[in-house]
């Protein structure tokens, strides 16, 4: 998937998900998830990927359990967890083996998506270090002053307070800083142009045909 | 023509009211000026509106003009007077964006419409200028805050301004990552012939570099002028004399009794001086 175009990996995730939301016999969507653990192995991403599907597939796992009591049917119980996980995994594998600014690219250059959106985005992406070590960073000067959050979980979501607040004043203050950032470096410009490479190739339209007959597949046989 | 000109420039903001107060100086070309004063003086104002954010992105009222090399902040987008004077925040990690290294400063290329390959050799000749050639692919939560301080520059330095402005940028830097960021902004100053301008409250570090020192005051501007002649009125004036560097508070105690010592702009050069002034018994006590 490395060596895809960023739409051609969006496109088979969106393809995946959409098989996914259309079977519900587990047996093939226990294929789908063989083939997106063969892909994540081939696309040399199995180290930084195991513990994210080990935690799903517990997760997943648990999600089909929940359901038994309710009178579900085992097949559609297990089915529903597949149907999570192979969804949740075809984006584990997007973003493990396309680059965003590449995926931006292509949101706006090929699939005519507004850069301010696809930018959105990304810099959600780029901030999430920042909030966690932030977050840290406030619970240890709040432990400090006396923070010591409660067993009792209603008690405690309400002592969350004392953690928020600093922390959403800091992202405002962060915001403004980035807004100005922002318009110093010409955000908005009509002339934008992208340094990534998101050019279809040969590859590229063999792996779309291989998903339209696929999805052909799926709608007749499901 | 000058690089920067204030004009009998003044600002508002519109919620506090406090800003600039009939600013008037000239930073001509190739210049390396030191911005200083206390808190709330009007040092970070200043620097916006080097580069038309004020009045531009907080509004507020004015009047006077700023010049950024000859034409007007206010007839000009900030993105257009940010294609001559780059600025790096005192918040300089809130001001990357991007995800890597090579993001971060291809994000400002971009936008200006240049091509791929372009992009490609700016992003190069700026990371070398940093001294962070070979980091293009590192993620911007992996590197320190030196090295982040170092992009913050070389995103603003790849499109090429001829002016750069940093406000408080070594604030929160080790004393050896100010003394090497104060090292870069030297070589860009001295190689490239960029002006530099640099907020900060430590003057002992900018003094071997500045060739102006200006000192803000409530909005105003309170001295400016070589850095020997401002160290002195800040010390005989009593504005803000607690920021005028040790080296330099010494100096002014000893020219009471001999007046024609040179500059001193690094401790070599001082203790030299104070060694030949000492008397040879003196100086043979102290070396034993």
């Amino acid at each position: 998937m490395k060596n895809l175009a960023p739409l051609c990996n969006l496109l088979l995730t969106i393809m995946l998900s959409v098989w996914t939301v259309l079977l519900w016999n587990p047996l093939p969507l226990a294929a789908l998830l063989a083939l997106e653990l063969i892909l994540i192995g081939y696309a040399g991403q199995a180290g930084k990927l195991a513990r994210p599907v080990l935690g799903l597939s517990l997760v997943a796992g648990f999600f089909a359990v929940i359901q038994l009591p309710f009178d579900v049917a085992i097949p559609t119980a297990i089915a529903s967890g597949l149907k999570m996980m192979v969804m949740t995994v075809a984006f584990l594998l997007l973003f493990a083996t396309t680059k965003l600014p590449g995926l931006t690219a292509a949101l706006v250059k090929q699939a005519r998506i507004p850069y301010e959106y696809a930018f959105l985005f990304t810099s959600a992406l780029r901030f999430v270090p920042d909030f966690l070590a932030e977050s840290q960073a406030v619970r240890e000067a709040q432990t400090c002053r006396g923070y010591v959050p409660s067993r009792n979980p209603v008690k405690r979501l309400i002592s969350y307070a004392a953690l928020v607040e600093p922390m959403v004043l800091r992202a405002i203050s962060r915001s403004e800083t980035m807004a100005m950032s922002l318009e110093l470096r010409g955000f908005g410009s009509a002339r934008r142009t992208f340094s990534q490479q998101i050019e279809f190739h040969g590859r590229d339209y063999l792996v779309l045909t291989l998903l339209a007959a696929m999805t052909a597949v799926v709608v007749l046989y499901r | 023509m000058q690089a920067i000109q204030f004009e009998d420039f003044s600002y508002h903001y519109p919620k506090t009211g406090t800003g600039l107060d009939r600013v008037s100086l000239e930073i001509p070309f190739g210049s390396f000026t030191v911005l200083t004063g206390a808190n709330g003086g009007g040092k970070t104002t200043l620097c916006l509106a080097m580069t038309g954010l004020v009045p531009h992105f907080f509004g507020g009222s004015l009047s006077g003009q700023v010049l950024v090399e000859g034409q007007s902040t206010a007839g000009r987008s900030v993105a257009e007077t940010a294609g001559g004077v780059g600025i790096v925040m005192e918040d300089y990690e809130s001001q990357l964006v991007s995800l890597t290294v090579f993001e971060e400063i291809a994000f400002a290329l971009e936008n200006q419409g240049l091509p791929a390959a372009l992009i490609q050799t700016r992003v190069s000749e700026a990371l070398s200028a940093v001294g962070l050639d070979g980091l293009e692919q590192r993620e911007l939560s992996a590197l320190s805050g030196g090295q982040k301080q170092r992009l913050a520059v070389a995103s603003v330095i790849a499109s090429q301004p001829k002016i750069l402005v940093l406000d408080e940028p070594a604030s929160a830097l080790d004393p050896e990552g100010a003394e090497e960021l104060y090292a870069l902004l030297a070589k860009l100053n001295r190689e490239q012939g960029i002006t530099v301008i640099v907020a900060d409250h430590d003057l002992a570090r900018a003094l071997p570099y500045a060739d102006t020192v200006i000192v803000m005051e409530q909005g105003r501007v309170a001295l400016q002028g070589k850095p020997t002649d401002v160290f002195t009125k800040m010390l005989t004036d009593q504005v803000y004399a607690a920021a005028v560097p040790a080296l330099r508070q010494l100096k002014g105690r000893l020219e009471k009794e001999h007046p024609a010592l040179s500059d001193w702009l690094n401790v070599d050069a001082a203790a030299s001086e104070i060694n030949a002034l000492l008397s040879p018994k003196r100086r043979l006590s102290l070396s034993a």
